[in-house]
Order: C-alpha cells, then structure tokens, then sequence
C-alpha cells in the first residue's frame, strides 16, 4: 500500500505547524540565554529590551571563570558523572545477573528487599548519608558524591529485566564448555544486555550530570562542587547580574549539550528503553 | 513494567537437563551468585536500607547545635499537626502536581502522536524538544527567572507591546507557583514524549490498518485503538511523573530567593525537608518530614498496584 | 578472567585516588616542612586585598601556604555549620557579630586569649567595642579585621539633572522623603530611594534613629512592638506606598545595589564594603546618614578567628596575628577596601579613593550602635525575614508584624 510519503496535505501542514510552536517554544529560552550571556549590565536591564547585543560581551564568559572555578566544576562533575556510571553499570550488571539467571537461596527475598528502595522517597536517605560523610571526613571530596550513586536498585532491577530475558539455552552450552558465572557474564551476557547497559548508562550520566540536591548538600567548597551547585553558587555572588549568570548557565550546560548532539540517537532510545521496561 | 517486585517468580526448567546437578557446582553456583550480588546489595544496605531506619530514629529526636541531638518521642510529628508552612507545602505540592502530570502527559502524547505521523524532519522535531530534559534544573531556572523578570524580563515586554501589563511571574504569591509549573511541564515534555513514542511504535500496524478498512477517522482510531494500548505506558509514565513532581525541589530552589515574598506560596514538602534539616539545622523535624513523605508515597504505590489491575489493558 | 581484575582494579584504585586527592577540608601537609592552611570568607569584592596580604605574608612565612576558601554570604553559615559539625571548618575564618556566640560556646572556635598573652599580642591596637564584641564568657576568640557603618550613597548625576543639591549633614527623615519625591521618575525607572528590607544599615538604623531599641538592656524582650520601632517601620516602608521606592518583590528579583550602580535609583543606604563596586562609577558618591530625633547608624566588623578542628594551630595563630597586623590593615586601607579595625589605619582608607567622601563612613562611628549579639541571634535574625518581608510587600499591617516578630523573638531569647 504505497502512498506518496511526500504529499503535502493540509493535514500535514497542520502538523507541521503545530510541531514548529511547540518546538520555537522549546528552543527559545536556550536562544535568550546566549543573547543575554553576551550583553552588558545596562542592555540586560533596557527597556524596551535590547535584543541584539551592541557588542558581544565576551568579558561575561571571562568574570565567570575569574570569580568561580568553573574548569573545576567541570571537571568534578566529569569524574563524578564518568565513575557513577561505570561504576553503576559494572556493580548492577553484576548483581542483576545473579539474580536473573542463578537461582540460590534467599534470591527472591533479597531482591524483594533492593527494590524496596526503589519505593521510598530520596529524602528518606538523605540525613543519614549525610551523616556518614562526616563521620568519614568525606565533606567537600568528590568521593562523597560518588560513592552512594554507585549503588542503584533501579540500576539492578532495569538490567535484571534483560537478563531475564536472554534464551537460558545459551548458559547451558557455556557450561558445558566449563565456563564459571562469572565468564558466562563477562563474555555472553553483557554483550547482549548492551540495549539495556546503554539505557542505564545514559540515565546515569543524565541525572548525575544535573543533579543539585546532594552534592549541594555535601560539597560547598568551590574547590569540590559540581556544575549545578556551582550555578546556585553564582547566583549568590552575582545577585541579579543576569548576563553573567547567563553565561555562567550557558557554561554549565554546554558539555550534555555537546556530548547530546554527538549521541543524540542513543540518548533517546536510552530513555525509551527506561521507560518501555 | 509488566513484572513488579511481588511477582514472585518461577523456577524455570533448563531444557538441557542434567541429570545430577553435583553439589559442586551448586555451591559454586551460591558463591558466584553471593560475590556478585556483594557490592550492590552491601552498598544498597549501608547507603540506603539502614539510612531508612536511621531517619525514622532521628524522626524522634532534636537536635541542637554543631550535630548533637535528644530523644523527644512524638514531639515533632506533634508539630507537624499545627505547622501551617507545611500545610501550606501539602497544598502547593498538591497543586503542583495537579497541573504539572496532567498536562503534561496530555501535551507529550500530543506531540508523541503528531510525531509518529508520516512526516519529514522527525529527528530534528525529537532532538528539539528533547533539548529542555539534557539541561540541568539549575540552568533551565536561572533563564527562566529572567523571562519571568518583572520589569526587564522578555515576557512582560511582550505583553506590554499589546498594552497589557503582566504580572510579577515568581514574586507575586498568588501566581508564583504556576510560573513554576509552566517551566516543569516545558522541561519534562521531551522526556515522556520519548517514552510515548517508542510506545506508540510499540502498537502493531495491523490495528490501524484493520481500522482504516473499517473507515475510522483519525479522532476514533486514536480514541479507541491508540490509547488503550498505550495505557501500560500511560499508567507507567503517569505514576512516575506523580512520584517526581511530589519531590520537586531544584526549580523551587533556583528560581525563589529565600526573602521572596512568594516563598510560603510555593515551597514544596521536599524544600520545606531542606529548609529544616540544611537552613534551620531541625534534623529531627526535617527526618520527620521524610518519613510522612515515605508513608504518602507507600501508599501510592499501594493505590497503583491495585488500579493497575483494574484499568490498564494488556493484550 | 584478567580482564575484570583489572577493571576492579583500575575502578578500585580510581575510588582511592579520588579519596586521596579529594582531602577533607581542613590542611594538608607537603613533604617538605611546609604547612598548608585553609581560609574561609566571603566577599568577592575582598579577594584581591585578601590575595595580596597573603603574598606579604608569605615572605615573612614562607613555609606556611593559604588555600583560600570563597563562599557567598548567603551560604556561607550553612555551610559553616555543616563543616563545624564535621570537624571541618577552615583553620581561619571570617566570624561576625551575629554568630559569634554561638561558635564560641559551641566549641567549635578556639579562645585566643591565652594565644595573645603569651605572644604579648596587644588589643589596644582595636576599638574596645570590637574587642568586646568578640569576647564570649571573658574569653577572646577573634582578632577584629575591620569595622563598618552606615552611609547615605546617592547618584549625582539625578540629582544634577533635577537641580538639587547633594545630600548633606542637615538632612532628616522628612527631608529624604522629600528629595526622593522629587528624583522618582517614572517614566525613566527611576526611584528617588531603595527600602531594601535589611536590618544592618536598613531598620535597625531608622528605629535607632526614632529612639527605638532591638534587644532590650536585660537581654530578655526585643523591641519592635514599640511606638518607636513601629514608627520608624512604617517610615521605612512608606517609601515603598508612596512609590518612591521599587517593592520588595521587585527589589527580590533584581538587586538594588545593582540598579543603583545602573542609575535607577537616587539613593539608597548601605556599608562601606561597597566601595570597590561603586568607585568604579564616577557618579556615584557616599553622605551622612540623615536624622531621625537623633543620629545612629548600625556598627559592626568581622573577626578572624581559628577553628577547633585545625591541625594546625600553631600556623593559623601566626596567620591571624598577620591578618590583624598594622601591615594588613593597611593593605585593606589602601586599595578602599574595607575601613581596618586597627587604629590609626583608617586615614590611608579615606585617602584611598579621594573622589568619595568616607569620612560618612567615619563620622558615623561617633553616633554608632553595635549589632545586638546573642546566642540566637540567627534565629532571631530568620524570624526577621520571614516576618517583616510581609510588611514590606504590604501583606500584613506594621503593627501585626511587629507584634509576631517581638512574639517569636522573645521566645528565642528566653531559651539562653
């Protein structure tokens, strides 16, 4: 049944039209956010508003830098977001597998307990980890940010689901070929699990690229925050001044931006795949 | 997420049956299974499982200065009954998610449906609006903050071209709160978008083929083909934006100042949780904060499994 | 099976790394006999005075390096708090008025009296009020860095295009009411005077003005239920009905000092800490506080003081001697920094920038009033905020604001 793909009905316009709003609407502050980054103080506050900046305000994108590490920022959201993922792909992986294909006692109960903290509310961990940190001496490390994300029941229960459905057929042949768990794992299935590994691992640097809360909560030492935290910390110093803070923004977001674009086609279907399972 | 937790499941029969599983092997079996579940499940104990216990310990304490703290018994949930600021909190949260799931959820199926039409550009259109979700709360609110400025932000201008003046968007109290909803529906629209499309892909074609023989229009295929078998979907997204939206707290925090006058109007129960426990040092009260937020979202998902059974339509 | 162990490994070891490189907030020390200390402040404004005291520092001390620690005032006691609790406060930091008691009998500071005698480190070299501003229970816990009051800062190029005269020491309540009729302009955007909600070189100079107080002589009621205090209030704010002033919400969302280094608003109060920002605009100049029934603005000046948790006393003393040194002072006076506590520096601060009067700054010192101090004075000060922001943006009358804020207060203050 072959229609002309290219038939430009009124319907299609329609649809056209109502995509290209949305998507203005989408685009739009991010196209206001580097208009503003670039104009002075006294644009910035013009009435009626300046659109174009006269000159392009460079000197923005410099204040940044000079008052707040932000290459630090960077960096530390960097460490942060690349260890949180590998880690969490590594660890999850591992005890997902277990899980799905070894069958030992206390299996089902043990996970029934990993997911129940899928159901309790963040906040609930919140003090206590608090807590730990100090007593470890961890404020104001990146180790502090790191180490509690590398553990995720939802990680675990995401790739447990793919395990489970990999053929069991393939396992058995492995051990008849005298293969351990462990290199039926390494070799077998997590090759296959890949859909499943770069859902998570796209999910993870997401959320840990923009999280706020924690690392504002444990690091509010220039020298350890991430992106986002340093972001609310420039709001505190530059008070108002909006172009610098749109600089500052700008900055912060640049890198998923960057990286977004590259891997634009698994980052979407990474999030599908969290969804569909 | 068809299989949730209390689906115990079944032992699967190997197909190439060996006829004595030697103890060995089982026990090599427990001991791979046991080193490999190790580090999740002691990481998941000591950072998540015993904090639960912890916080509803200190839920019963108060704390003073510098980190020491005293049992007080019901004190704090005692005043969590005559604290107007978290009530307060309830009914902006309330409000919050009353406007930001529905229609949100509406505007992304919209946009899922018009996107798995036949058109050109899909992937342009995709990565568009998909661009608000890959950037951090952090930033999204600081732009906002400034359309929404009063007198030198982008919005007001606009109106005031058609002579209208507009309002305070994030300082007057009674419109604050909806200020911030417009931005968490803009913002989360790319996410559930993403998730409806690849459920919409999900649909097999014979089902709208079938329809376009029977002579349905468009308004009748999606009404009775198309979401009722996207309601797994629906359901799944809808109770996911419902648990997200009732923990809302970085764009409250970016885009209200502390001394904003919209401040009462708009906290949320997760600010008011960090006001207490990181501002006003009240880790007690703020533990007790959490644990009310546990028993709501318990119960919710006790509210879920049970709807899930009767509403959603699975082939 | 090699290739997860090194997987592990490389993951292991980068966990360590991290752990090593990423030390916990309080010195590190280096091979070599050096010692590295931590300070905490906050004021961008500060840093390049900061930075060069540092370096004259470290030639008399080379061995000791300071890692300076930024962080906005807004979350710079949280923070505090959050690292006291931790043991892990900077080894020297800023400490206010306001806070000063309760780090001080927290424990989480360290008493320098004992410090001071032993090196015959002399006090006199400070105002007594400072002095005793940082000494808790007898104790002294913090060396005074500089002092500030309030000043009358004002565009001079409205008022030029308007034809009045500047500000000047005959001025009073009624006559700022007047002048800033005069320079509000709407049509520009232009507000004849700032009535920012702030207690510091805001309210609390307009009730001390009025004969007002905060904090009662016992220390056991707070004042703002008075007929002064709730004159002076409604002053304050009248500024705001009567249009002469942006509103709170407005002044929230875009700051005032800003505006007025933009030249939309004529005047407004505030510290000499501004003089770094503002000297760069050359219409802008500093007047006398105007009257009210009498003089008075708000006094106050930070300290540096050594946390408890440092492992490094020895070294953060010396610092502190050198930040509350004749040779410091003078770095912060030169550049119009900040006016230094140490006596006898303040003239090379009126100097520093010749085309701004500070002597405001300085004849205010004559009629000043410390900031109340107590032990809750942050709880109180939080009441403040969350009390009078609804006077200020009209949701509650004065008079009902008052009375709940002198409620609340009072309860704090019966806790000590």
């Amino acid at each position: 049944m072959e229609k002309a793909r290219h038939h430009i009905t009124s319907k299609t316009i329609l649809i056209h039209l109502i995509l290209i709003v949305g998507a203005l609407a989408m685009v739009f502050p991010f196209i206001w956010m580097l208009l503003t980054s670039l104009k002075t103080y006294a644009e910035s506050i013009h009435v009626p508003p300046v659109i174009v900046p006269k000159h392009f305000q460079w000197v923005n994108y410099k204040d940044v830098f000079d008052l707040l590490p932000f290459f630090k920022f960077m960096f530390n959201t960097l460490i942060i977001t690349v260890i949180r993922t590998i880690g969490q792909l590594l660890l999850c992986s591992l005890a997902a597998y277990a899980f799905a294909r070894i069958e030992f006692p206390g299996r089902n109960i043990l996970f029934l307990i990993a997911l129940s903290v899928l159901m309790v509310p963040g906040q609930v961990f919140l003090l206590p980890q608090y807590m730990i940190m100090v007593k470890l001496g961890w404020l104001n490390t990146l180790q502090a940010v790191v180490v509690p994300g590398l553990f995720s029941a939802f990680g675990t229960f995401l790739l447990r689901q793919f395990f489970m459905g990999l053929p069991k057929e393939l396992e058995e042949a492995a051990r008849l070929d005298g293969c351990n768990h462990f290199q039926i794992y390494w070799k077998i299935m997590l090759p296959l699990a890949k859909p499943g590994l770069v859902a998570l691992g796209i999910f993870t640097t997401l959320w840990s690229w923009n999280e706020l809360m924690w690392p504002m909560i444990v690091n509010s030492s220039p020298e350890s925050m991430t992106l986002s935290v340093g972001l609310s910390s420039l709001q505190g110093q530059y008070l108002t001044n909006y172009p610098v803070l749109m600089a500052g923004s700008f900055l912060a977001i640049l890198p998923m931006l960057i990286l977004f674009m590259i891997l634009q086609k698994q980052f979407i279907e990474g999030i599908a795949v969290t969804g569909s399972k | 997420m068809k299989e949730m937790p209390l689906q115990v499941e079944v032992k699967p029969k190997s197909k190439l049956k060996i006829p004595s599983l030697s103890k060995t092997r089982k026990r090599s079996d427990y001991f791979w299974a046991y080193c490999m579940i190790a580090p999740t499940m002691i990481g998941l104990t000591i950072f998540y499982l015993w904090p639960i216990i912890q916080t509803i310990y200190f839920s019963f304490t108060e704390w003073g200065a510098f980190g020491q703290y005293e049992w007080t018994g019901l004190d704090n949930y005692r005043r969590m009954l005559e604290d107007s600021n978290l009530l307060q909190s309830f009914k902006n949260t309330g409000i919050y998610i009353v406007f930001t799931v529905p229609i949100g959820i509406f505007l992304s199926i919209l946009i899922a449906v018009l996107l798995n039409q036949k058109i050109k550009g899909k992937s342009v259109y995709r990565t568009l609006y998909f661009l608000p979700v890959i950037t951090m709360p952090a930033a999204i609110a600081m732009v906002w903050r400034w359309l929404y400025n009063s007198d030198y932000g982008l919005l007001n201008y606009l109106l005031s071209i058609f002579g209208i003046k507009g309002p305070q968007w994030v300082s007057d109290p009674k419109i604050a709160l909806y200020s911030i909803i417009v931005v968490a529906i803009w913002s989360g629209l790319g996410y559930n978008m993403v998730i409806f499309l690849s459920g919409l892909q999900g649909i097999p074609r014979s089902y709208y083929e079938a329809a376009e023989i029977d002579g349905a229009g468009p308004v009748k295929v999606f009404f009775k083909i198309t979401l009722p078998l996207l309601s797994p979907v629906i359901f799944f997204v809808t109770i996911m934006s419902f648990i997200g939206a009732f923990q809302v707290f970085d764009l409250i925090f970016m885009m209200i100042g502390k001394s904003s006058t919209a401040l009462e109007n708009t906290q949320s129960i997760v600010y008011l949780f960090y006001q207490h426990a990181f501002v006003l040092n009240d880790k007690g009260y703020a533990a007790a904060i959490a644990v009310l937020l546990l028993i709501i979202i318990l119960i919710i998902t006790a509210i879920q499994m049970v709807l899930q059974k009767k509403w959603v339509h699975y082939d | 099976m090699k290739k997860w162990l090194v997987l592990l490994l490389t993951l292991a070891l980068g966990l360590l790394g991290l752990a090593g490189c990423g030390s916990s907030g309080t010195s590190g020390d280096a091979k070599d006999g050096k010692v590295e200390i931590t300070y905490g402040f906050w004021d961008k404004k500060q840093v390049p005075a900061v930075d060069e005291i540092i370096k004259l520092f470290n030639e008399k001390y080379p061995n000791i390096k300071v890692k300076t620690e930024l962080t906005p005032y807004a979350q710079y006691f949280q923070k505090l708090e959050t690292a006291a609790t931790g043991g892990a406060l900077p080894d020297v930091l800023w400490m206010n008025g306001p806070h000063i008691v309760q780090y001080a009998e927290g424990k989480v500071i360290v008493p320098l009296s004992d410090l001071a005698s032993k090196d015959n480190y002399s006090l006199d070299n400070y105002p007594k009020s400072l002095v005793d501003l940082y000494t808790v229970d007898g104790k002294l816990y913090g060396i005074p860095k500089d002092f500030d009051t309030t000043g009358l800062w004002y565009n001079k190029k409205i008022f030029d295009e308007a034809g009045i005269p500047y500000p000047d020491n005959t001025w009073d309540w009624n006559k700022l009411k007047e002048v800033a009729k005069k320079l509000t302009n709407k049509n520009k955007g232009v507000y004849g005077f700032a009535a920012l909600m702030g207690n510091q070189g805001g309210y609390y100079d307009f009730i001390w003005q009025n004969g007002g107080h905060i904090i009662s002589e016992d220390g056991k009621s707070v004042g703002f239920d008075q007929p002064e205090a709730i004159e002076a209030l409604k002053y304050n704010i009248s500024f705001i009905k009567e249009g002469l002033s942006p509103t709170q919400a407005q002044m929230t969302e875009t700051a005032p000092s800003e505006l007025f280094s933009s030249g939309k608003i004529a005047m407004m109060f505030d510290g000499p800490w501004m003089v770094p920002e503002y000297k760069k605009n050359p219409d802008l100049n500093v007047a006398v506080v105007p009257k009210g029934k009498q003089r008075a603005v708000s006094i106050h000046g930070l300290a540096n003081v050594i946390a408890a948790n440092t492992k490094h006393k020895d070294a953060a003393w010396k610092f502190v001697q050198f930040l509350g040194s004749k040779e410091a002072a003078e770095v912060y006076a030169k550049t119009g920094t900040v006016i230094p506590a140490y006596n006898g520096t303040q003239d090379a601060w009126l100097k520093a920038v010749p085309n701004l009067n500070l002597q405001a700054f300085i004849d205010g010192v004559d009629y000043s009033v410390p900031l109340p101090s107590v032990k809750n004075t942050g709880e109180i000060w939080q009441y403040e905020t969350d009390i009078l922001k609804k006077a200020w943006s009209n949701e509650e009358s004065v008079e009902d604001a008052a009375k709940e804020l002198t409620k609340k207060a009072d309860e704090a203050l019966a806790k000590n």
